[in-house]
């Protein structure tokens, strides 16, 4: 009888305590992990989702509607930071002329000088701003005056503008970042692990790792107001979690859901799904430094042998859009034309037998796969059963993220056969080749190397022409494409889970919604 | 032997332990594969930024070197900085120790509090109904997935019911946390006198801690019911009831004795169940040292590794430390050595 009462009364007691509201005028954000730094140089945990909210650009994309929806134009450019530029007779100098009057949170005007201290920065610190200057071929930086800033080219360079688009080299408010700058760390580094100082929408309010960040919209911001004066970056690592939170209303947005759950989500009318076609091509890769990838032969055989509308349908749930070519659809340029790799197993077969394996390939190969992306080991398992079906023994296999990374660095390139997603940032054919498919390639990964490519790839960077530089990476598309160096199978689509009243989002190529953009109903 | 010496001995018998702990860690992490260099280099990393971060982190030199710089530091209280977050791993642990504990104090607590009454009067009817209903409930919480009971409990009283917060830390986004005595957002706000703040996190403290009770609870039920069904039929029993003393005595007697073993077991059971309370964390957005060693497991992070490992061990021989000592309080038989 006791022992009843006691258990009826801490019931009672816990039901009465359990209860809690959620507000609605703050834009809260569930993510897998509280970014660890930001540095747009020295990427770290979710660095780049939040980033672009601080730090902004001297030019955006232009916008156009499609279908009704506001999408990014890559083919437009427009002031942002800056009001104007000038380029010389030779291309290799550009002036950039900044609007007055933009002012940090600190209440710091932008000048001149803070964008060159800002590329200094990254000149400095060798790691992605410098890798965004190198393929852009600005070789300095300089304030001519306090609102003009000139930038010196090696050669012309066809993908310059663009590339000032990317979120890094960010541009810091230079006034204040100076002063947290000490003898051993003269780009205020540290204090950037846990600060923000740009002109962008919104600044770092509070820090709380493994729980939250908190950011405040910038007071001061020359855009004018936004709708959300406060975002919310909360750590939610368990993905079945941010679904339910969302599901119930208690966060406004999950970044990228995985594709069953965005099927489930797609079906709940407390949610709305937007979905944008992707810009990365998710692949298995081919060494051409193993064997039996050294013959072309064996490299067109397999992509003959995967039936992408099966793997769409099965990996995807068909929501991927086939992939044609190593340049995306949303990029232009790209042509699916030159494609020739439809479902065909008998042509797989024939191919492998005039390679030298008439009854297939016993020995079997491995095909690594990691869990950067979750596609990778369902694509690897599809691939796998499809080629055993044209006599090819495959095994997949898992290693960690972060192996794979390194043995697909530039300096390693040591894996033979590996499922991975890479796409342009920068929504620019040259760039997208340059950064995948050229030798010297960041993304190569798989040690893919074609002279001819290679040499289109460099005189287009230079080539300020925009018909001849389609005209040559074209060419580059249909050589690739008769190297046949991946097994192409989708462009996964990027979609993002909301709330139905949040209303704004737009894709950009780093897959990141900008919150100044949102709004709610 | 008094207390002093006896924790000088002890002391002295971790030492060895500790070091192969640490020797076992630093080598396993490097061996096994993880490399966090792909991770910190970025998507766009050349070669030479390859090569330049991995001699930052020192991993280009000699196992043994990189070894011996290490173990200076961790004797000297420094275990390193995280690779991925740049903060030092001593202070990332130090601040999140004090959220585990509470979670896990509750959780074993109530686990505790629950099972070894139950185990007992179990034992006491053997294969009655009591028993019966026991051994399965105690079955459930056995073969039940940790992260797939704090998924279920979240799916029915958060999302179904809406009686339980939202799995999202450790107390409403709305309220702000409580200024820091000593961790525990529920003590905190006691002692600040905020009520608001106490009420929040006391809510979302519930269905984490159900979960670890739950988990907990099964093993002890167990376990509880076998020892005193061992001490049930030993000769100290068998006397007393020959001697006809009350079943209320007879019951006395078997609690003080199966409490030794019981407690035992219970210090073994929390060095183990840490790696559920990693899963319990994940799952409600705990931000404990579960998690934090969970992310730092998975990325690479070999420093934050080596520390989260140090000092769990370091946390399991406290614990046996602690149960070895409230054992000889409790048994005068035994002594300290």
């Amino acid at each position: 009888m006791k022992k009843n009462n006691l258990l009826t009364t801490c019931a009672i007691v816990a039901m009465a305590i359990m209860s809690t509201a959620a507000s609605a005028e703050t834009l809260i954000v569930a993510s897998p992990q509280v970014p660890e730094g930001f540095d747009g140089d020295a990427l770290k945990a979710h660095t780049q989702n939040v980033v672009v909210q601080t730090y902004e650009n001297l030019v955006v994309y232009g916008k156009k509607m499609v279908n009704g929806r506001m999408v990014n134009d890559p083919s437009t450019v427009e002031p942002h930071l800056a009001e104007s530029w000038k380029i010389s007779e030779d291309g290799k100098t550009w002036v950039f002329t900044l609007k007055k009057g933009i002012k940090s949170p600190f209440g710091n005007e932008l000048t001149a000088d803070d964008v060159e201290w800002s590329w200094s920065k990254s000149f400095a610190q060798k790691r992605t701003g410098n890798f965004i200057a190198r393929v852009s071929n600005v070789v300095g930086v300089k304030a001519l005056s306090k609102y003009d800033v000139e930038f010196t080219l090696s050669a012309p360079s066809s993908i310059f503008l663009k590339a000032l688009t990317l979120y890094v080299p960010g541009i810091y408010d230079s006034t204040e970042t100076k002063k947290h700058a000490t003898g051993d760390d003269p780009w205020a580094l540290k204090w950037m692990q846990s600060n923000t100082a740009g002109f962008g929408a919104y600044h770092l309010d509070s820090l709380k790792p493994d729980d939250q960040a908190v950011y405040v919209a910038n007071k001061n911001y020359f855009g004018g107001a936004v709708y959300f004066d406060k975002v919310i970056y909360k750590e939610v690592p368990s993905e079945a979690s941010r679904v339910t939170l969302l599901k119930t209303g208690q966060v406004h947005l999950i970044e990228r859901p995985s594709i069953q759950k965005v099927v489930d989500l797609q079906d709940d009318s407390n949610v709305r799904v937007d979905r944008a076609s992707g810009r990365s091509i998710a692949s298995a890769r081919m060494n051409p430094k193993c064997k039996p990838f050294d013959d072309v032969r064996v490299r067109q055989a397999f992509n003959y042998a995967v039936d992408k509308n099966a793997l769409n349908d099965a990996v995807f749930a068909g929501q991927a859009d086939i992939a044609k070519s190593v340049v995306p659809p949303i990029v232009d340029g790209y042509n699916p034309n030159h494609f020739k790799y439809d479902y065909n197993p008998a042509k797989a077969k024939a191919l492998l037998a005039e390679a030298g394996f008439p009854n297939g390939i016993t020995e079997p190969i491995e095909l690594l796969y990691a869990d950067a992306f979750w596609h990778q080991e369902p694509i690897a398992i599809q691939i796998a059963d499809m080629l055993k079906k044209v006599g090819v023994a495959v095994q997949p296999t898992r290693i960690t993220t972060s192996e794979m990374r390194a043995k697909g660095s530039p300096k390693e390139m040591s894996m033979c056969f590996f499922t991975w997603e890479d796409g342009p940032i920068v929504l620019d054919p040259v760039y997208t080749m340059y950064l995948i498919s050229h030798s010297k390639g960041v993304s190569n990964r798989s040690a893919y190397s074609n002279p001819r490519v290679d040499e289109l790839i460099d005189m287009s960077r230079e080539e300020l022409d925009a018909d001849k530089r389609l005209a040559m990476m074209d060419e580059a598309q249909k050589l690739w494409v008769e190297d046949a160096p991946w097994i192409l199978t989708t462009y996964p689509a990027t979609f993002e889970a909301m709330n139905p009243k949040v209303t704004g989002w737009v894709h950009y190529p780093d897959e990141h919604e900008r919150w100044r953009e949102l709004t709610m109903n | 032997m008094n207390l002093t010496s006896f924790l000088i001995r002890r002391a002295f018998m971790v030492i060895p332990l500790l070091v192969g702990v640490v020797f076992f860690t630093f080598m396993l992490v490097r061996v096994g594969g993880l490399d966090p260099v792909g991770l910190l280099a970025g998507p766009t990393a050349t070669a030479e930024e390859f090569t330049m971060i991995r001699a930052e982190l020192g991993l280009d030199q000699p196992l043994w070197k990189q070894f011996l710089i290490y173990a200076g530091n961790v004797i000297q209280g420094d275990l390193g900085e995280s690779w991925l977050s740049n903060r030092p791993v001593l202070d990332d642990i130090a601040a999140r120790a004090v959220i585990s504990l509470e979670l896990l104090f509750w959780g074993v607590g109530i686990g505790t509090f629950v099972g070894v009454p139950i185990g007992l009067r179990a034992a006491f009817n053997p294969n009655g109904r009591f028993d019966q209903s026991a051994r399965i409930l105690s079955l459930f919480g056995f073969s039940i997935p940790t992260y797939w009971l704090g998924l279920v409990m979240l799916f029915v009283f958060f999302y179904l019911l809406r009686w339980a917060p939202p799995g999202m830390g450790r107390i409403s986004l709305m309220i702000s946390s409580p200024d820091f005595v000593t961790g525990s957002y529920f003590i905190d706000s006691l002692v600040a006198g905020d009520w608001k703040a106490a009420h929040s996190s006391l809510s979302h403290l519930i269905l984490p801690v159900t979960c670890l009770a739950i988990v907990s609870a099964a093993p002890i039920i167990k376990q509880t019911r076998a020892i005193a069904l061992e001490v049930l039929s030993s000769d100290a029993v068998r006397y007393a009831r020959a001697c006809g003393l009350k079943p209320k005595t007879v019951r006395k007697i078997v609690f003080r004795n199966s409490a030794t073993p019981v407690l035992t077991f219970i210090g073994t059971e929390i060095t183990g169940l840490v790696g559920t309370m990693s899963l319990i964390e994940y799952v409600f957005a705990w931000g404990g040292l579960g998690q934090y060693g969970l992310n730092a497991i998975v990325r690479g992070d070999f420093t934050a590794v080596q520390g989260y490992v140090l000092v769990l061990a370091l946390f399991s021989v406290l614990v046996f430390l602690i149960v070895d000592i409230v054992v000889a309080m409790i048994e005068p038989r035994i002594e300290l050595n």
